[in-house]
């Protein structure tokens, strides 16, 4: 293949790294190149527009701008090896400064608030499951989460929130398993938030997924699913509203054929008393 | 008087919340739709959105006047944000979001007329597309995929890829561009 037929795999963002700058280093030389990707620019311009409306998730303005401003840093896009965005961009970007860390402005949501507590500031966007549920695998792991305890975030003293941490559990691997988890759980207003970390645990195949279940009395209730990142970490939040009253014993996690368990499948891999 | 866009981006690029704000209105649904439409998911087209915005805030991206529109830009930073999203997730297990259980929406703000308008009549171009030439189109816009894995799913020859998107996309605008004309006469 030549140089010249990379042109479509560089607007897709297909290419490696070192593929990309010497693809970008011929358009610099290679006329061709530079009029067809300007000519595919233009062939699609119009495409986004055919996109059909679709209403943004309750809540999405206030979660994104509040990452934005609050938490959120430009610490995971150094390492993605981007398509350019406009036709050649050759010079260095500019330096990424830290968005400054000031007061928010805006209404604080929850997530924001748990994210603050259960990653530490490191600004990875959730993927929002099910309703109150968020899911994502940790983005690897620079400090432990047992050196980041919740008082200390610098979120939580800077303004006043109504959360308050009510427990937090080391969960205990079964047997022949070797991993850790901890779950916290954050009171805030009249509802409570399970955040779950675990490390190191085994990796997932297919369409696998880690769920965390509340027993009562040998009864599950579902309470968050994750997946985990290479290096075996994953994190959940989970709002916990269940109907009626619950007095719930046992917290666990298992790992299951897929997001969709009703019932525990999979062995107990994980566990703590409440 | 309307603020322009590229006003707005740079008061963002300086940390205006405000600004932030109000850019952010102004493209929130049709970033999210089109995100959708890339990525089939809503969970990740929220994060698609939270990224682009990310990125114009902490000046990751810069728009460069002299190349064209802002909106086009934000559109292709928006594409490739979620092109990257999905490689990274591809191997994850999120639920497909069907389409009809997301709410269609209610009160049409100046901003999604435009869209609205011109949605309509791409989508009436790309219905008078063979079945061939709209699935490259897809294949490779909408999906961003690779020139083998189109090659393999149209059981073409890698070599006739681009041929064949390139002849696809000109007869769009072709059919585009004559509605267009169409349209100025029957306004007459
Ligand atoms: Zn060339």
């Amino acid at each position: 293949m030549s140089k010249h037929d990379l042109l479509l795999d560089y607007f897709n963002g297909q290419l490696s790294e070192e593929e990309r700058k010497a693809f970008e280093e011929h358009l610099t030389e290679c006329a061709d190149c530079r009029e067809e990707l300007r000519e595919l620019e233009e062939l699609t311009e119009d495409l986004p527009f055919s996109s059909e409306p679709v209403a943004p998730p309750e809540g999405m303005k206030e979660r994104v701008l509040s990452n934005i401003t609050g938490t959120a840093g430009a610490s995971d896009a150094k390492d993605n090896p981007e398509p350019s965005d406009n036709t050649i961009t050759l010079g260095k970007e500019s330096q990424q400064p830290e968005p400054k860390r000031k007061k928010m402005s805006w209404y604080k949501p929850l997530m924001a608030a748990v994210l603050t507590l259960s990653l530490a500031g490191n600004g990875a966007a959730l993927i929002y499951m099910s309703n109150n549920e968020t899911t994502e695998p940790a983005p690897p792991q620079e400090t432990p989460p047992e050196e980041t305890p919740p008082e200390e975030t610098p979120e939580e003293t800077e303004q006043p929130t109504l959360d308050i941490v009510q427990q937090i559990h080391e969960l205990q691997p079964s047997e022949g398993v070797d991993a850790q988890a901890t779950a916290t759980m954050i009171e805030q207003s009249e509802n409570t938030n399970l955040v779950v970390q675990a490390s190191d645990l085994p990796p997932l195949e297919g369409e696998e997924t880690y769920q965390v279940w509340v027993l009562e009395d040998g009864t599950p209730f579902r309470a968050g699913t994750f997946v985990t990142n290479e290096q075996g970490v994953g994190a959940v939040s989970y709002l916990m509203e269940y109907e009626g009253e619950h007095q719930f014993d046992t917290l666990a996690i298992t790992r299951e054929p897929n997001a969709h368990s009703e019932v525990p499948q999979g062995d107990i891999l994980l566990s703590a008393p409440l | 008087m309307r603020v322009k866009d590229v006003d707005l981006f740079q008061r963002v690029q300086s940390q205006d919340e405000d600004a932030l704000e109000q850019l952010y209105d102004r493209y929130e649904k049709l970033l999210f739709s089109f995100s959708f439409k890339m990525t089939n998911n809503k969970f990740l087209a929220e994060e698609a959105v939270q990224d682009v915005f990310t990125k114009i805030w902490s000046k990751q991206r810069n728009f460069d006047e002299g190349k064209g529109k802002f909106s086009s830009w934000l559109l292709t930073v928006t594409r490739n944000t979620c092109i990257d999203l999905l490689r990274k997730k591809k191997d994850t297990p999120y639920e497909l979001e069907e389409r009809d259980s997301l709410n269609e929406t209610e009160p049409t703000p100046e901003e999604e007329l435009e869209w609205k308008e011109r949605g309509e009549e791409v989508r009436m171009a790309v219905g008078e597309l063979s079945q061939e030439q709209q699935e490259i189109i897809e294949l490779f816009y909408f999906k961003g995929m690779s020139q083998s894995s189109i090659a393999e799913k149209q059981d073409i020859p890698l070599g006739t890829v681009k041929g064949r998107l390139r002849l696809s996309l000109k007869h769009l605008k072709g059919i585009l561009k004559e509605k267009k004309e169409r349209g100025v006469r029957d306004d007459v």
